[in-house]
Parts: C-alpha cells; structure tokens; sequence
C-alpha cells in the first residue's frame, strides 16, 4: 500500500536560520568597501580619522613598549584602526553569510565547501608567513590573517556559483 | 549514483529552469544531478519522484563506485 501525500511539490527554502536575509549582502558590500580601503591605508599609517584625537579608552591589557603596561586600566588612543576594523569584520561577515536571493541545499553545500576551502588555504598561507616572516614583518601578516579566512571564502563561494552558472548556459 | 532525470524531463518536455521552479530550488541544483555532480538529499529526491510520478528507484540508481 503506498500513499502519496498531496503535499506542495515546492521544497520550502532550506529553513536555515544562521544565515542573514538577502538584502543584508548589498548592505555588507556597502560597509566592506570603503572600511576595507582605508582600513589597509590606516595599517600602512597613510590613513587615520584626525578629528577623533586620542581617545580615553579601557583596556584589559595593553604593552606599551617602551613605556609599561597597563592591565584594566585607562589607554590614549586613535581608534580609527579599531573602528575601521569592526566595519571590515562587520561587512564581511554580511557578505559572506548573507543568503542568496534563492537559497537552496546546492548552494549550502557549496557554501560549506568554500568555508572548508577557505580555512585550509588561510591557514596553510599562515604557516608559510610564520617561517618567512620575522618581527613587526609578522605583525602585518597578523593583521591582515584577521581577515583574510573571510576573504577567501568570499572568492571561493563566489567563484564556485559563477562555475556553477557557466556550465548551465550550454545546457537547455 | 546515476540519475534518468534528463531523460524523464525530456519526455515530459520541461526546460531545467522550470523543473527546478516546480519544485523549488535553483536551476544549478537540477544541472548539477543531471551532469552527475551533485546527490541531492532524500527530500529533493523524494520530490523528484513525486514531480514524475516514479519512484525514487526508478530515477536514481546506484553504480559500482558507490
């Protein structure tokens, strides 16, 4: 005996609740771009929002060679690099885990083999930075590290959709 | 795994693009499991079957390697 359900054929749009909706992708890009930009000119020091001063801030720990260091204590500091670095992280996340406008198990599973992809080539990038980069050289590598897992996985999955696209257009 | 679903969609003369309407994923999903790329999970399978009225069976089958 076999019973077929009268149910709608239409697969209710993977019920996944750890992406953000579509329209929060646009609104990364639009934090992503300019935060990524004069983030990389405030790393270089080309770049830092003047009129915010020195601002008083708290700080759990923080070496100020050559000075001391101040553990739960009061800092000076130009938080541009701070701000411009939460945006970046912010965006990015958007961007990245943003759904797509049709979201389906194809796409999550392309989504999760970007990640993986993505993990895997930032930290083998990172192993090969540890041994070829020394001091404040490997203090630049740290912070771009930062970013960079969200980069990757940003092209990846990118990359991959439009592969996915490409090999359709032949096909009826 | 090996799939009939581009013949059965040739013989109901349905365009990818309007299968993967019908049941509600992206016209990849569908190309993907006809150029033997992607194995869809039971649910997609089971509406597959549902949309052509055949078993799951009849349009997906195992092969050697699996």
């Amino acid at each position: 005996m076999h019973y077929i359900c009268v149910v709608d054929l239409k697969l209710k749009c993977m019920k996944t609740k750890i992406l953000f909706p579509n329209h929060f992708k646009r609104i990364g890009w639009f934090i992503l771009i300019p935060s990524a930009i004069l983030g990389i000119l405030a790393v270089f020091d080309v770049f830092k929002f003047e009129f915010l001063g020195k601002a008083t801030m708290f700080a759990l720990y923080s070496d100020d060679f050559p000075g001391g260091s101040t553990v739960f204590g009061f800092v000076k500091n130009n938080i541009s690099d701070e701000i411009l670095g939460i945006l970046c992280i912010i965006g990015a996340i958007l961007v990245a885990f943003s759904k797509e406008k049709h979201e389906d198990e194809f796409i999550a599973k392309i989504r999760m083999e970007s990640l993986v992809w993505a993990t895997y080539i930032n930290y083998a990038i990172l192993i090969f930075c540890m041994l070829f980069f020394y001091s404040i050289g490997f203090l630049y590598v740290m912070i771009f590290n930062m970013f960079t897992i969200l980069l990757f996985f940003i092209i990846r999955f990118y990359y991959l959709l439009y592969r996915s696209n490409k090999s359709m257009s032949h096909e009826k | 795994m090996k799939n009939n679903l581009k013949v059965e969609r040739a013989i109901k003369n349905i365009t990818q693009e309007e299968l993967a309407k019908q049941i509600g994923v992206t016209r990849q999903a569908i190309n993907s499991i006809e150029l033997n790329k992607y194995v869809p999970s039971t649910i997609l399978a089971l509406k597959l079957s549902q949309y052509f009225n055949k078993t799951v069976n009849e349009l997906f089958f195992l092969e050697e390697s699996d």
